[in-house]
């Protein structure tokens, strides 16, 4: 009889020790097979409703989602794998500059009142719409073309801070659809141009590469440059302007360094330094 | 003799004012007219110039929230300083001194400063704070404020000095003094209205 009741007792250890290893794992296949079985039931009972469901989100209407509800989970028609739906809808942001004129007028308001941050914040706002301004109309006196390389309207860019030490940035790309490219960029940026500077006071940067030169003095439209070469992104040109601005040419399959060079001279450095404020 | 002192007070203090009213709206005008003629690049000089003529009007507001004494220490006047810094890469600046060497004390207030980012994530981040720790640093808070607290020991006079950095959103508000105490220190720091002023200096 004892050692009938030691086998029992032996036979549930062992059972429970086996069920409590394998739980986690037969749990696991159960949640799977009910997810599965869920997914299936969907499919069956409400793919039509779905799929025009998904339709009618794309052409902006506001039924989004689906038989789920907002966290409907899998079941959700615009919902992503995470259960929230995503944003198929909605025009952006406003891109329109801030009005100058405004601005300057509630600066003088708060600061009558004396709300300094009021007016520092509204400062900073027709700031922002000069630099802008400033860096469209550098924008439009770019050339269309440069070396036969097409403008991309697309990408042009022109960024601000609204601060003088972060600065205002111009961007624009040209290409010709194959794999030859050149970006200029155009900086009203004291930090950035300290950088390139140095290069041309300090006699430390000369020949460092073994006799390799990656990079050299130059001059363009008389002004002085650096050019430097790297073999996986091309010629790169920098152009100080001035006390607090550069011009940063950056050429893909520019196929020599006098190629690189007339394309830069293709812009009016002299018209930009002007439209920067710099001598 | 009372009569004498009060307009003495009014020139000291209400003359900048009106030299400081006075550039901004010069600047306004300049900004408007040189925008009004398409001259861009002037009219940026200009609020440049508006910018660092606020930085100063708020600078002054926050001298006025200083404390007088630091302890025993008295202010002195003639170290005051208050800058602003468009342009450049910090902005506001405001600096007093109390006392005289061996001991005097110090507070700054600085918007921008380079150190703001480390120290916060060196505060909020116990996984920054831990590498970062320094036997003689101590995280304390100051009125809610997470901040820094550096003790150093002058080699020459064996006192101990105390440094509290107190990061404000992009303000950063730093006391130093020395021959003293952590409590006393802490204590100091509690009378200074740092909320008002981190409100102020945005």
């Amino acid at each position: 009889m004892k050692s009938y009741h030691a086998f029992v007792l032996t036979a549930a250890l062992a059972l429970s020790i086996t069920t409590t290893s394998h739980a986690q794992v037969l749990n696991k296949l159960k949640n799977k097979g009910d997810q599965k079985a869920s997914e299936a039931i969907d499919k069956l009972f409400s793919g039509k409703d779905k799929n025009k469901n998904q339709t009618q989100g794309q052409t902006g209407s506001t039924d989004q989602t689906g038989t789920g509800g907002p966290s409907g989970g899998s079941s959700g028609n615009s919902s992503g794998s995470s259960g929230h739906p995503s944003n198929n809808s909605g025009g952006g942001l406003i891109s329109t500059p801030p009005d100058v004129k405004q601005n300057l007028s509630d600066a003088e308001t708060s600061y009558k009142a004396a709300s300094y941050g009021e007016a520092r914040y509204a400062l900073q706002q027709a700031m922002l719409g000069v630099e802008l301004e400033i860096g469209n109309q550098i924008l439009k006196s770019l050339p269309e073309t440069i070396s036969g390389l097409k403008k991309n309207e697309e990408d042009d860019q022109v960024t601000s801070t609204g601060a003088g030490w972060a600065g205002l940035t111009i961007q624009r790309i040209y290409h010709d659809d194959k794999e030859k490219e050149l970006t200029v960029t155009i900086a009203n940026n004291a930090m950035w141009m300290s950088a390139v500077n140095m290069y041309f006071t300090s006699g430390g940067y000369a020949q460092t590469n073994g006799g390799q030169q990656n990079w050299k003095q130059t001059k363009v439209k008389g002004n002085r440059a650096i050019i430097e070469y790297n073999e996986g992104s091309g010629y790169k040109l920098s152009v100080p302007l001035g006390q607090s601005s550069l011009i940063v040419y950056e050429g893909v399959n520019f196929a020599t360094e006098p190629d690189m060079i007339k394309a830069a001279e293709a812009i009016d450095i002299d018209g930009i330094k002007k439209m920067l404020g710099e001598q | 003799m009372l009569a004498m002192k009060k307009l003495f007070m009014i020139t000291v203090l209400v003359v900048p004012m009106i030299v400081g009213a006075q550039d901004f709206d010069k600047n306004l005008a300049s900004a408007r007219t040189a925008y009004g003629a398409g001259k861009l690049e002037d009219a940026r000089f200009a609020m440049e110039q508006m910018l660092r003529d606020l930085d100063i009007a708020i600078g002054k507001e926050i001298v006025k929230m200083l404390p007088v004494k630091l302890g025993t220490l008295d202010y002195i006047a003639k170290a005051d300083n208050v800058t602003g810094g468009s342009g450049s890469i910090t902005g506001l600046f405001v600096h007093r001194e109390y006392g005289m060497q061996p001991k005097s004390g110090s507070i700054e207030i600085m918007n921008n400063s380079p150190m703001i980012s480390s120290l916060s994530a060196m505060l909020s981040n116990p996984i920054m704070g831990g590498m970062m720790r320094d036997e003689n640093q101590k995280q304390i808070k100051v009125q809610g404020y997470k901040s820094l607290l550096t003790k150093s020991v002058n080699a020459e006079t064996g006192k101990t000095n105390y440094e509290l950095q107190v990061p404000m959103n992009n303000t950063l508000l730093t006391m130093r003094m020395d021959d003293t105490t952590e409590g006393e220190i802490t204590t100091l720091a509690n009378s200074i209205p740092l909320a008002k002023i981190a409100q102020i200096a945005q």
